[in-house]
């Protein structure tokens, strides 16, 4: 889009001549905007405003030189007009020649010393470059004739970023004085207006670290006149920088009077409390929590004041955290009880909600592994469920009615609720020893005994006249009546029957119940998860034919979860028997969820990830489109499909994924540096910190330079015939962009991984680096493939073998690294592909640097040296057939071994794509194109008929294996899957046809087909090169 | 329980649990970018405690003299946190930070399909402004209603007065 002159000063002759031209550039037709710019040129031929629009049409027409000439000549003339200068800087900036705009501004604030718009540009111009000194400049010489706030405040952020980019330490301190002297000048003299100047002021205090003035500034009425409301929140930090520990405790828990929820309050308190415990210091005032006691009470305090109605979560999970905290270096469980019963409360309150499982997560690790499988039971049965708790619809079938009188005697031991129905049950009487404690108001709770029963009333009666029931204290939230007892009579009402999911609260109640069990749970073996799943399946059935399965277009439901659980056992079973039934079940499963769930993510993220389990990436890709990926996600989800579909030999859909990432790469990597100037237009300083590193972090993203290099190699293997595009330089430090939370999983603490991310990351920089050397040595076997005489070749061919050894050492480091085999996680990337390269019997490490070698002594002459690697090649090739075969070979489950056996082929197939590019690369140094058209019949030497023959002996070597690899290809195996059983268990209606042995068959067939497609393509181009 | 903050550059590469719900649109980079240059106070997120995005709103201030408003852009809640009041929370930030900037009245744009979002917003003490005629383009286009809720600088609430006839897409500034 181009920017519209906004005012002119000729009455709008030239802006209504000019308009056309905006037009046609605005909808991308620039040829036509092109005619119309000469069309006004013809008229007014010195006119800059045409003849910048004109520039413009022509960058975008391709036509840079010409542009070009058009620019230079306009610049000289030095314009100072604002329509003009517009034209000119888009131009200068899609060219990126941005200092040039910097330039243009200059020229035009000396015609125009006292033009406000002219100098902003100018500003704006050294903000696209970077440049801070002359930006202070530019701002301080708008300030002194235009003497706005935001001018001032541009001054002073580029001096804090002239700070921020030193790294002489004085120079720093020096500059950061300034600008808080600055600020300061302008505090004095109540110049300060908005909210961002006085964030701009703190951050310069934050980077000299002076915590207290920060504290005062944030105190003084100014603040609390800027940004309303915010002192005792804006504090936090910086009393917990002070070390006023005190303080904070009195400020954080003031806030969380008024919000309980607040999870950034519990923090700083929870923080404060425990370094003042750590003090030990007796303390009178009461108000401040130094123990645990008083953490406690408070949190206590907390729920008591809760208005009646929604109950939050907030201080229910405050108190697990205080559990953990307390846990660190002590046993809490005198003061609150076990961790696992608070787990177990907070799940007993809060199951009806989709995050109580979430929620629970981070607390559940903290529970000893022992005591957490022990008692896993206690998470699913909780309210009354088990793993066999069916859905059902309508309402609760009453089987058995009766009224129990239930007398307990003596005291004792901590009574435990639960066990009252279960002991009752079996002994009808039953003696109970210490204190009652019946959590919930004076209605039996929920909990008692509903694996069997449900209790619909409760009534305290007959209690010893001097022990009547009195509310003790307050336990956790809900009232608790102590009661001493000595004979109590309860009387409960029980129904008899199983405890029905009724309605989705219940199925949510159910779903969290399962979920939080199989978190604490030992993991089941193969066949118990078999069994699980398909207990799971079932409950997923029932609730489809009963109507429980409420999800709509936009929204889906509870019950999904049952086939979400369900698909998860399957795969565990899958992994551990390396089979791939279980995983066909559970792609069957999970595609009908998605067909009466269309919005599930869930489901499709587990359908991605477990078609590529199969090996499959064009089944996977089918979900994969209706995830609607795109922006910033094809940077952090990458990892899940894109970067999948090479190593199942899909490189065509490879090449398109890989090209619509590093094109957003790059269009952000153009629109950054505008945002930079936005942010100063809008004074907000601080996000402009943070937006100049997203840029950085972007522009290094280590996932972008992985496609840009797997772009390259992979277009040599199926792309169209082109040059190699050499990607831009490696970034120094990759930064790693992935969002590996994505997929849900539901293994124990024991198995969360939490060097995972490092660790898989570290692995695919490696991969990048060794794919980086690759190209870079192909490119630079292309640069040695030129006319030039041999002796300026030299230079070139030192970089080609330097490139080579490095690509060499690496390998060998990285085989000696990455020996040991991933294991397979459903939520994490699956094993990097450096592992089964580096590791391949296949000699990919002598066939790569031999081929390239061959190159780089053709193209000096070094005859003999070039003899040699070409013999070597094509010896090793046959072998590499054979160790490839024996790297492919069928072991155990064929199904089940497809992906690593495709990422095997197409390691090779890669490796085919490249030693044929390099052998066209070779003919054109051994008899360039220009040589073949003259006809000329040369005598050739010895030595050169030795090459010829050599040359063709390993063209032929290679399209031995490409037949070789034919082969492979024509005794692929199938997805032998008995899908008709699987759909027979799943009792389904005729309406619905599962897609699934479809799309495994023809996902195979159509793979298959690309590959031997590019084979035959390889092979046709080996042949035109023979002699 | 909840973290609020200012939404940052780095939660776009985990708002994915919330973006891949389909009635969330993920936008261009320099959408969000362009929001968080001009009204971060405007673009806040609500963290869970163990850092996982719950939600976030993205608005804007715009408008001149009585129709300066702020504006909600995009209001999403993870499927996981929905009924937790989170959309209220989230609402109520907006609402006080254009009570700050002296707006008359907040405004928001609604599919009319969605039922669950319009109860809430009337929950919340907005009304059906007016109805926007195929303002979501897709297969079929789909209406939406502009609805609105008065600040306290619209003494008079002349700005929720409902419109009594639908306008279409162009005639809405």
């Amino acid at each position: 889009m181009a920017v519209r002159p906004q005012h002119m000063h000729d009455g709008g002759i030239v802006e209504r001549r000019l308009r056309p031209i905006y037009d046609w550039l605005d909808i991308g037709n620039n040829k036509k905007a092109l005619q119309e710019a000469e069309k006004v040129l013809k008229k007014s031929p010195s006119l800059q405003a045409a003849r910048a629009l004109k520039a413009l049409a022509l960058f975008r027409l391709g036509k840079g030189l010409e542009a070009q000439v058009v620019l230079d000549a306009l610049a000289d003339e030095k314009p100072s007009d604002d329509t003009t200068l517009q034209a000119m800087t888009i131009s200068y900036r899609e060219s990126q020649q941005l200092h040039k705009v910097c330039m243009l501004y200059e020229n035009a604030v000396k015609s125009e010393p006292t033009n406000e718009e002219l100098h902003s540009h100018l500003f704006m111009s050294y903000v696209r470059v970077g440049d801070y000194r002359s930006q202070q400049r530019a701002a301080m010489a708008l300030y002194k004739f235009a003497p706005k706030n935001p001018y001032y405040f541009w001054a002073v952020m580029s001096i804090v970023l002239q700070a921020k980019t030193s790294e002489d330490n004085t120079k720093r301190g020096i500059l950061l004085a300034l600008a808080q002297r600055m600020v300061d000048n302008f505090i004095s003299e109540n110049k300060m207006e908005a909210e961002q100047e006085a964030r701009l002021y703190i951050m310069i205090l934050e980077l000299q670290e002076k915590w207290e003035d920060i504290l005062k500034f944030i105190e003084s009425p100014l603040y609390s006149q800027l940004v309303p409301g915010s002192t005792a929140q804006a504090s936090i930090p910086y009393l917990k920088k002070l070390g006023q520990w005190k303080r904070l405790n009195v400020v954080c828990k003031e806030l969380l009077w008024d919000n309980q929820d607040r999870w950034d309050y519990y923090v700083p308190y929870f923080d404060s409390v425990f370094y003042l415990m750590k003090e030990n210091e007796e303390d009178t005032d009461s108000s401040i929590d130094n123990t645990a006691e008083k953490c406690h009470e408070f949190i206590c305090q907390l729920v008591e004041s809760m208005s009646s109605g929604r109950t939050l979560r907030g201080p229910y999970l405050a108190r697990l955290e205080l559990w953990k905290r307390l846990a660190v270096d002590g046993d809490p469980t005198s003061l609150i009880g076990s961790g696992l019963a608070l787990c177990v409360q907070y799940l007993r309150v809060f199951a009806n909600k989709p995050c109580a499982v979430p929620d629970l997560r981070p607390y559940l690790g903290m529970i000893p592994q022992k005591e957490r499988e022990e008692n896993c039971r206690e998470f699913l049965t909780c309210l009354g469920f088990d793993e066999n708790s069916e859905p059902e619809s309508g309402s609760l079938i009453e089987t058995t009615f009766a009224q129990r009188v239930v007398t307990y005697t003596d005291l004792g031991k901590e009574y435990r609720t639960s066990t009252v129905a279960e002991s009752e049950s079996a002994q009808g009487r039953n003696s109970l020893s210490g204190k009652l404690l019946i959590l919930g108001k004076p209605r039996f709770p929920p909990d008692v005994g509903l694996d069997t029963c449900k209790v619909s009333s409760f009534t305290l009666g007959g209690v010893h006249p001097h022990c009547s029931p009195r509310v003790e204290k307050l336990e956790f939230g809900i009232r608790a009546y102590v009661i001493p007892i000595h004979n109590v009579v309860v009387t409960f009402n029980i129904i008899h029957g199983r405890k029905l999911c009724q309605s989705a609260d219940d199925i949510q109640r159910h779903i969290s119940c399962l979920a939080a069990w199989r978190l604490v749970a030992a993991p089941l073996s193969s066949t118990g998860a078999l069994e699980l799943a398909a207990t799971l399946r079932g409950h997923y059935m029932r609730c489809l034919q009963k109507g429980l399965v409420t999800s709509n277009i936009t929204e889906f439901c509870a019950a999904d979860h049952y086939g979400i659980l369900a698909a998860h056992h399957y795969f565990y079973a899958g992994v551990e028997q390396q089979s791939s039934a279980p995983i066909v079940e559970a792609l069957c499963l999970l595609e009908l969820v998605l067909h009466h769930s269309p919005a599930n993510f869930h489901a499709k993220l587990l359908l991605v990830k477990l078609y590529h389990l199969l090996g499959n990436a064009l089944a996977a890709d089918s979900i994969y489109q209706r995830l609607e990926v795109k922006h910033i996600q094809l940077v952090s989800l990458g990892w899940l499909h894109c970067a999948r579909l090479a190593p199942a030999c899909l490189a065509s859909r490879a090449l398109q994924l890989l090209a619509d990432t590093r094109a957003f790469l790059k269009h952000h990597g153009k629109d950054s540096v505008e945002h930079l100037t936005y942010a100063y237009k809008y004074g907000t300083f601080e996000k402009l910190v943070e937006l100049s590193a997203w840029a950085a972090r972007l522009e290094a993203c280590g996932w972008g330079a992985a496609a840009a290099r797997d772009q390259a190699l992979l277009a040599q293997l199926a792309g169209p015939p082109a040059l190699l595009h050499q990607p831009s330089r490696l970034p120094a430090l990759p930064t790693d962009n992935r969002d590996l939370n994505v997929i849900v999983n539901y293994e124990p603490p024991q198995f969360q991984d939490d060097n995972l991310k490092a660790r898989t990351f570290d692995q695919e920089v490696s991969y990048l680096r060794l794919k980086d050397a690759l190209v870079s040595a192909i490119a630079l076997c292309i640069e040695l493939a030129d006319s030039r005489p041999v002796e300026e070749k030299k230079g070139h061919y030192e970089q080609l073998n330097t490139c080579v050894e490095a690509f060499s050492g690496a390998m060998e480091k990285c085989r000696q690294l990455y020996a040991e085999k991933e294991r397979i996680s459903i939520s994490a990337p699956f094993p990097s592909r450096i592992i089964a390269f580096v590791n391949s019997p296949v000699p990919y490490r002598e066939l790569y640097a031999t081929i390239l070698r061959l190159v780089g002594e053709l193209a000096i002459s070094r005859t003999t040296a070039a003899h040699d690697a070409c013999e070597t090649v094509a010896r090793l090739l046959p072998k590499a057939q054979l160790q490839l075969q024996d790297e492919i070979a069928v072991k155990g489950d064929p199904v089940w071994r497809m992906r690593d056996r495709l990422e095997s082929l197409s390691n090779y197939l890669e490796f085919i794509g490249i030693i044929t590019f390099l052998l066209g690369v070779c003919n054109e140094l051994f008899s360039p194109a220009s040589a073949k058209k003259s006809k000329k019949k040369t005598n050739h030497s010895p030595d050169e008929i030795k090459t010829s023959e050599l040359l063709n002996k390993l063209n032929n070597s290679a399209q031995t294996s490409i037949a070789f690899l034919e082969n492979i290809l024509d005794e692929w195996p199938k997805y032998e899957v008995s899908i008709d059983e699987i759909l027979a268990k799943l009792s389904l209606d005729d309406k619905y046809q599962s897609p699934v042995e479809n799309k495994l068959k023809t996902g195979r067939d159509d793979m298959l087909n690309d590959v031997r497609n590019i084979l035959k393509r390889k092979s046709k181009y080996l042949k035109s090169l023979l002699q | 329980m909840t973290t609020i903050r200012p939404f940052t550059c780095e939660d776009m590469l985990k708002f994915n649990n919330v973006n891949l719900d389909p009635l969330t649109e993920t936008y261009g980079l320099s959408f969000y970018t362009q929001y968080l240059a001009h009204w971060p106070e405007y673009f806040q997120v609500v963290e869970s405690p163990s850092g996982e995005i719950m939600g976030y709103i993205m608005g804007k201030a715009e408008g001149h003299g009585e129709n300066w408003h702020g504006h909600v852009t995009a209001l999403t809640v993870g499927p996981e946190y929905r009924r937790l009041g989170l959309a209220a929370t989230l609402m109520n930030i907006l609402e006080d930070v254009s009570e700050k900037k002296k707006a008359y009245f907040v405004d928001l744009f609604v599919r009319v399909s969605n039922k669950v979002a319009i109860n809430m917003y009337k929950n919340l003490g907005y009304i059906v402004y007016r109805t926007v005629l195929e303002y979501y383009s897709g297969d079929p286009d789909e209406d939406a209603y502009d609805m609105r809720k008065a600040c306290s600088r619209d003494v008079n609430k002349k700005s929720v007065i409902p419109l009594t006839h639908p306008v279409r897409p162009e005639d809405v500034d």
